[in-house]
């Protein structure tokens, strides 16, 4: 082989592992990074779209949601629903995962039980949203069921009232999640070595000590992992409050995505909405580089 | 330490499947047990219900004169080292060690100054802070061994615990634990497949074969005397030659050859005599079995056998043969990897043997060394 020929064939190796990546990062690149600037770019601009000339306004609208005291109550309600929604993923999915590994339980018990608590999974945010609207309205289910047992005196409007209406969409939304957090960690569960558990036996460890000691340590990546991605997802969640609440009564339910919808296209105010995004996307990207992290530690 | 007595112990699956069968053995305090047998004989059956882990279906079990068939694995004063070591990898080799006094609820000093004498005793002081994945497979074999021993129990069961390591570290690892085991003089039940550590490392060796135990003895004993053809052909490495011949006189027939039986022979096994005019089966071990052209090989009679193939181990020349009879089989599912399927014998020779791939040669046997066995029953005569 000449050396012209050689350079050419190094070249073409060096080369090709970017050709078969270009299709991928064209895709992201007009589909996520482009819109992504835009939105950074609209955040900085008076009347970002709706002229075609918009002016640099600086930090004027990041000023202006920051004194909404709107937006802080959409932050502390985003917080509030994604964090007990996450704990609540887990405390469940956890408590599932370990009866559906228990040899106490019967196989035919167990294999419907699997199917039963895994059913909130396959419907789309929609039909949780609507199932969640009318078990919950005044004349629902729910309420019924809860005079009868004499919990409630009367009926509560659980989605209307500004008392009720955050817990009830998280409680719709814990409902909706928990399976991811069961399906992970009972795979996990089936991994960890029977020889731990026997080990144990011997060394006399109650059952709450071989949670302590082993289930949970061995589950933890699983947890960490499971747990951050939950996390940056349910602050984003949009259809099941759009659609049960619509982000009311009075702002009780406003979540971070209903009051950027909201500032969008209801006030019109696409710069404001920018800013608002941008403020959503900082901190997701502060998540995900810790998840990044983390799994680069591992 | 204490006396493990096992008595008509049966053990049977939901699907009715029998693992043990009246299994009857006494382990005496501070003796070193093996039990071993092929896949699927019972032995970590046995092991396990000793321990704790598996329910026994009927019989009695006592450690230490005390009846432990009802009794959950952390009361009965035994400590176990599994296959797999089932260290904790999210523990450091001191909280694993430490674990069981740490659920014991023992101090911290306690713990420490216990784990502190046995991580010097194994050699392991300066590897107390690292994690499991962190350490070679003996580290880890003897992280395993610390945390039996830290519960000084009444007695040790270890359920192969020498199988995932390589070749070399086993030879290494089975004098430390027989050494560490004579040190402590704790009663040790040890699983195994491998009848090299079966026969190197225990006091006693119990031969276990579907279930039911065959022979309980001193290695040497049964390696010189077992009492069926299956622990004949399980103990020795490659397997003793079984074959089927016929009783003549004083002459046994198989084939075209006939090899005379010394008067010492009958005067061993008075029941010979009854098999005169009978099919019965001789045995003999391969390393009774001679290159006739050596001075080793030229005060036997002689049979004639084709050698088939040859391993040069450097020591010892592991010779396949094939000769005029009809092998035996002893039920021992791995001895029918020692012969290919040209051959039906093995054979020791010195290095200095000349014999070659495909020669016909004289096997020189030394008939003071056969042994026999009843072709029904394949009890030893």
């Amino acid at each position: 082989m000449t050396r012209q020929k050689r350079s050419h064939h190094k070249l073409r190796r060096a080369v090709a592992p970017y050709l078969y990546l270009s299709p991928s990062l064209v895709i992201i690149g007009l589909l996520m990074l482009l819109p992504m600037a835009t939105v950074i770019a609209y955040s900085f601009q008076n009347s970002a779209v709706l002229r075609r000339d918009p002016s640099f306004a600086g930090l004027k609208h990041y000023q202006a949601i920051f004194a909404d005291p709107v937006f802080w109550a959409s932050l502390w309600h985003t917080l509030y629903f994604t964090c007990m929604s996450v704990i609540f993923h887990m405390t469940i999915g956890m408590v599932f995962a370990l009866m559906l590994n228990s040899d106490r339980i019967n196989p035919t018990l167990r294999n419907i039980l699997r199917v039963l608590y895994i059913l909130p999974w396959l419907f789309t945010a929609v039909i949780i949203a609507v199932i969640w609207r009318l078990l919950l309205e005044p004349n629902g289910v729910v309420n019924s069921i809860l005079m009868q047992l004499g919990i409630i005196g009367s009926k509560v409007e659980w989605f209307s009232s500004p008392e009720t209406a955050l817990h009830a969409v998280t409680f719709a939304n814990i409902w909706a999640g928990y399976p991811l957090f069961m399906v992970s960690l009972l795979a996990g569960l089936q991994g960890i070595p029977k020889d731990f558990y026997e080990a144990a036996d011997i060394d006399g460890a109650k059952a709450y000590q071989k949670l302590i000691f082993i289930t949970i340590p061995q589950l933890m990546p699983i947890i960490i992992s499971i747990s951050l991605l939950d996390f940056i997802w349910t602050m984003q969640v949009f259809p099941l409050i759009w659609i049960t609440t619509g982000g009311g009564p009075i702002y009780a339910t406003e979540v971070l995505s209903t009051y950027t919808y909201k500032l969008a296209f209801s006030s019109y105010n696409l710069s404001q909405a920018s800013a608002s995004a941008v403020v959503i996307l900082l901190i997701s990207l502060g998540l995900t580089l810790f998840y990044i992290r983390y799994q680069r530690a591992r | 330490m204490a006396e493990v007595v096992l008595e008509n112990i049966c053990k049977t699956y939901g699907n009715n499947f029998r693992a043990i069968d009246q299994l009857n053995l006494s382990v005496k305090d501070g003796e070193f047990l093996i039990l071993v047998g092929p896949s699927g004989c019972g032995k970590s059956t046995a092991l396990r219900m000793i321990a704790g882990l598996e329910d026994v279906t009927s019989g009695s079990l006592r450690i230490g004169g005390v009846d432990v068939v009802d009794m959950p694995p952390k009361d009965r004063d035994i400590a176990m080292v599994f296959q797999s070591y089932a260290l904790y990898p999210h523990m450091t080799v001191f909280e694993n060690i430490a674990f069981s006094m740490r659920l014991a609820g023992k101090p911290k000093a306690e713990r420490k100054k216990r784990v502190d004498e046995i991580a010097k005793t194994l050699q392991l002081t300066s590897l107390l802070d690292s994690k499991p994945a962190n350490l070679s497979g003996g580290q880890r074999q003897r992280v395993a061994m610390g945390r039996a021993m830290v519960r000084e129990p009444a007695a040790f069961l270890m359920d192969e615990p020498l199988s995932n390591l390589d070749a070399k570290l086993r030879v290494q690892m089975r004098a430390e634990i027989t050494s560490l085991q004579k040190q402590l003089g704790v009663t040790t039940i040890y699983v195994t497949h491998d009848q090299t550590e079966a026969m190197t490392m225990g006091d006693r060796v119990a031969v276990l074969k579907g279930g039911v135990l065959q022979q309980v003895d001193t290695p040497k004993r049964l390696y010189e005397s077992p009492v069926n053809a299956f622990v004949a052909g399980f103990i020795g490495s490659p397997s003793m030659n079984l074959f089927e011949a016929t009783l003549k006189g004083d002459e046994l027939t198989a084939g075209t050859f006939a090899i005379r039986l010394q008067d010492a022979a009958f005067a061993r096994r008075p029941g010979l005599r009854s098999y005169a005019g009978r099919k019965v089966v001789f045995g003999i071990r391969p390393e009774d079995l001679y290159d006739s052209s050596l001075e080793s090989g030229r005060k036997y009679q002689t049979i004639p056998a084709r050698v088939t193939s040859i391993e040069e181990l450097g020591s010892e020349h592991i010779v396949h043969l094939s000769i005029d009879a009809v092998r035996v089989d002893s039920g021992d599912p791995d001895a029918v990897d020692d012969f290919g399927r040209a051959s039906n014998a093995v054979a020791k020779f010195e290095p200095v043997s000349t014999a070659r791939s495909g020669s016909e040669i004289r096997l020189a046997l030394d008939d003071s060394k056969l042994h026999f066995f009843d072709p029904e029953t394949h009890l030893a005569i």
